[in-house]
């Protein structure tokens, strides 16, 4: 920005609104598109980062943490799309997911030259004062549009939903084709005069969403697994009621996923390594790198990860990941069966080779005799893990923070403080902005797991070869990786270093109350657990083997 | 804006909803949005989370409510209004405190008239069941129109509060709704009432009607 005629602070502290300016709205837009998985804390002070425009959201968004902003350029357009994601109605066998932008917001200071400078003291003032007014009314149309509804579904009833809410953040956006363009209005807001320029926001939306049904209701045409294995949920699995009250369980899981995401053949078209940002060329103008691919809510993606034990009242479905047992709830995903990392390997004719819970099942179920079709079956469903492992550790991560890039909390807090001193002037000038960073968000996110189309090549490689290398392990290995190291993983080869794993493990364990540093004692414990749960599968089978020696006879 | 009638019993949400998101886009203090879900319509709207102020709006509809009972026949107008505090002039004979209006806000509501003998008590939640499944049909017809209104109502509303800004004076430090404001009712005949409007918009120059 240059300063015809500007003194330095009054050029300084416009750039500073204009900083604010844009974190605020895209504070506005997420908040009320993008359901956030932890609960938001409403109550109690409101911090001094929150007073901006005078309009107190509570603590912004996990995905806002990992939005690397330092080197964004405020003359770049803030482009944010919301994309309604749904299963696809053709899709056979896997999941074709339909993307579609229903809503894009443009934020931008339009510059122009030719505007006739506002010169004195309150002209960062005055655009202060508007842009109070333009947010507020920012706020109220989020409340208004279409696309709302859809938000409010998904917060509400995350297991019934038959679609998800993604977000996309850019500096520039290709542009809709015609029949997009002409299903959807455009709203502009009225501009708010600036230093030589325009602040303006407006936004394109789809104003009928009738066909994406996003009404129906999810958990009827489900299939019946005639393998199913049971679940945790069900009484012989409550053995372990440690298991289920533990919260460190699902500690690996996430992590399991994302890794079989990459090296699963099954993958997605739209598996999070490729991403939403196939359309941010350069490192450069991706600004906002931040938006996971697929913000999976853990709808869609917690069905998959519980699979292996299926509870009961919900058959499992081989195809749709949208079933859910209904006790699985986000905290309760520690009801999940503690998950073997080194049980992957026995799966012949399954080639994802990473879902931990996959591992228990067949392994356990081979040991039985059970029918042949059984691994196919197993297969076919793990092969949903896997698919819904990544999406769901995608979800953890997009709602802790998105592992884009590499960067740490610490230099994204730049652009999130400013150096200037406070004035006369009611805008909340954050002098000593000193907020702890948080805990979910104070942590370095290992390159390693910047899946970026970029490295997932490098991650791929990793875990498929390390995949097929422990396929070869027996239980004995899983022993010795629950004693060796604390956090369980399906693989730990994923991981290029300890301390990146370590770091993994803070970031999805910050995301949420439940993942915490995992000890040996904990691992002696998910030993033991797995250990009764073999035995109640063998005697399962076993009895099930007599019953059809009995009927065959 | 062509507006549907309104019944009684809904009257209070829509007061509510339009109060409200007028004041939300004037209350430049500090804030903390609380979304409001109406429970007739299926809109959300954006409250202030001032207590004070929902306890004076809760009050200023219950007068209104009140008003259309005594005056059924009668247009009656909530008028919102903010100003500014100017010059407290201690003369001899008065202590004037002077307002001056910087915008003013007219929402009236045709509210359905009905005969005798249908309704209850005005701000009754009660609907009136009429047998047959065309009332029902009709009533929700109704009831999609005024919901559709009403939406278009808050989206003029916004539109209105963007427009025009530079009129707003500059923002006390204060928290909540920094300008004071205030809220009256008024009523006039059908004959007399549309020149008393006119005169108003003269006055103030603000196409801010809302009918």
């Amino acid at each position: 920005m240059d300063l015809h005629g500007y003194p330095q602070a009054e050029h300084g502290r416009f750039e500073q609104i204009l900083n604010q300016f844009l974190l605020k709205s895209l504070h506005i837009i997420l908040d009320s598109r993008v359901p956030a998985n932890r609960p938001s804390s409403r109550g109690g002070e409101i911090k001094k980062s929150d007073k901006w425009f005078n309009l107190a959201l509570g603590d912004r968004p996990a995905a806002m943490d990992s939005l690397s902003f330092w080197n964004r350029s405020l003359m770049e357009p803030m482009i944010i799309d919301i994309i309604l994601v749904q299963e696809s109605p053709n899709s056979s066998s896997t999941d074709m997911f339909t993307e579609t932008v229903v809503e894009r917001w443009i934020v931008q200071y339009d510059s122009q030259r030719s505007l006739a400078p506002q010169i004195g003291d309150a002209s960062y003032k005055k655009t202060y004062k508007k842009s109070i007014i333009l947010l507020r009314s920012v706020y109220s149309t989020l409340r208004l549009l279409p696309a709302y509804k859809a938000f409010r579904k998904q917060s509400s009833s995350k297991q019934n939903c038959n679609f998800e809410i993604n977000y996309k953040i850019c500096s520039f956006s290709s542009p809709f084709s015609r029949e997009e363009e002409e299903s959807m209005k455009k709203y502009s807001f009225t501009p708010v005069d600036a230093q030589q320029g325009r602040l303006s926001v407006s936004v394109i939306y789809r104003e009928d969403l009738s066909d994406f049904n996003l009404d129906a209701f999810v958990s009827c045409p489900l299939e019946i697994i005639t393998d199913y294995v049971g679940s945790l949920l069900t009484d012989p699995m409550r053995a372990f009621p440690s298991t289920s009250s533990e919260k460190s369980r699902p500690t690996s899981f996430p992590i399991r996923g994302k890794q079989s995401n990459s090296s699963s053949p099954f993958q997605r078209p739209h598996s999070w390594t490729s991403g939403i940002h196939r359309d941010v060329s350069t490192q450069q103008s991706q600004p906002f790198s931040g938006s996971p691919p697929l913000y999976r809510s853990p709808s869609f993606s917690r069905l998959r990860s519980e699979t292996a034990p299926m509870s009961i009242p919900h058959p499992m479905m081989a195809r749709s990941p949208r079933y859910l047992s209904p006790n699985l709830s986000d905290p309760s995903r520690h009801s999940l069966p503690p998950l073997s990392p080194r049980n992957t390997k026995y799966d012949p004719s399954s080639h994802e080779s990473s879902s931990g819970i996959r591992s228990v099942r067949r392994h356990d179920s081979l040991r039985a005799g059970e029918l042949s079709n059984t691994p196919i079956n197993v297969s076919q469903k793990l092969s949903r893990d896997a698919k819904e492992d990544s999406g769901r550790f995608s979800s953890l991560l997009s709602s802790s923070s998105s592992p884009r890039v590499g960067f740490s909390r610490s230099s994204s807090r730049l652009s999130f403080q400013d150096d200037f001193g406070d004035s006369d002037f009611s805008c909340p000038f954050i002098v000593d902005d000193v907020d702890p960073p948080d805990s979910q968000t104070s942590f370095l996110l290992p390159h390693s797991l910047n899946l970026d189309g970029r490295n997932s090549s490098d991650v791929s490689s990793q875990t498929s070869s390390t995949a097929k290398k422990s396929q070869d392990a027996a239980v004995g290995a899983l022993v010795h990786m629950l004693r060796t190291a604390p956090p369980l993983r399906k693989d730990s080869s994923y991981y290029t270093s300890h301390s990146s794993k370590i770091e993994i493990e803070g970031e999805v364990g910050a995301a949420s109350e439940f993942f915490k540093p995992r000890k040996t004692s904990d691992a002696l414990e998910e030993l033991k657990v797995y250990k009764e749960m073999k035995d109640i599968l063998l005697s399962k089978s076993g009895a099930r083997v007599a019953g059809k020696e009995n009927t065959g006879t | 804006m062509n507006c549907e009638d309104v019944e009684h019993f809904e009257i209070r949400e829509v007061l509510r909803c339009i109060l409200h998101t007028i004041l939300f886009h004037r209350a430049l203090g500090l804030v903390r949005p609380k979304d409001i879900d109406l429970e007739l319509f299926e809109i959300t709207y954006v409250q202030c989370g001032d207590v004070e102020l929902e306890r004076k709006i809760d009050e200023k509809i219950d007068q209104f409510i009140d008003r259309v009972e005594k005056h059924p026949n009668k247009k009656n107008q909530i008028c919102l209004s903010f100003y500014e505090v100017k010059n407290k002039q201690a003369t001899w004979f008065t202590n004037k405190v002077e307002r001056l209006h910087w915008e003013q806000w007219y929402i009236n509501l045709n509210v359905a008239q009905h005969p005798k003998g249908h309704l209850g008590k005005s701000h009754s939640s009660k609907v009136v069941v009429d047998p047959g499944d065309i009332a029902t049909e009709a009533r929700s017809a109704r009831r999609g129109a005024l919901e559709s209104s009403l939406r278009d109502v808050l989206f003029q509303i916004i539109r209105f509060v963007n427009e025009k800004k530079d009129h707003v004076p500059p923002i006390p430090n204060l928290e909540g709704v920094s300008f004071p404001y205030e809220i009256t009712i008024s009523s006039s005949s059908d004959s007399a009432f549309g020149m008393d409007m006119f005169k108003r918009m003269l006055q103030t120059g603000h196409p801010t009607m809302l009918s």
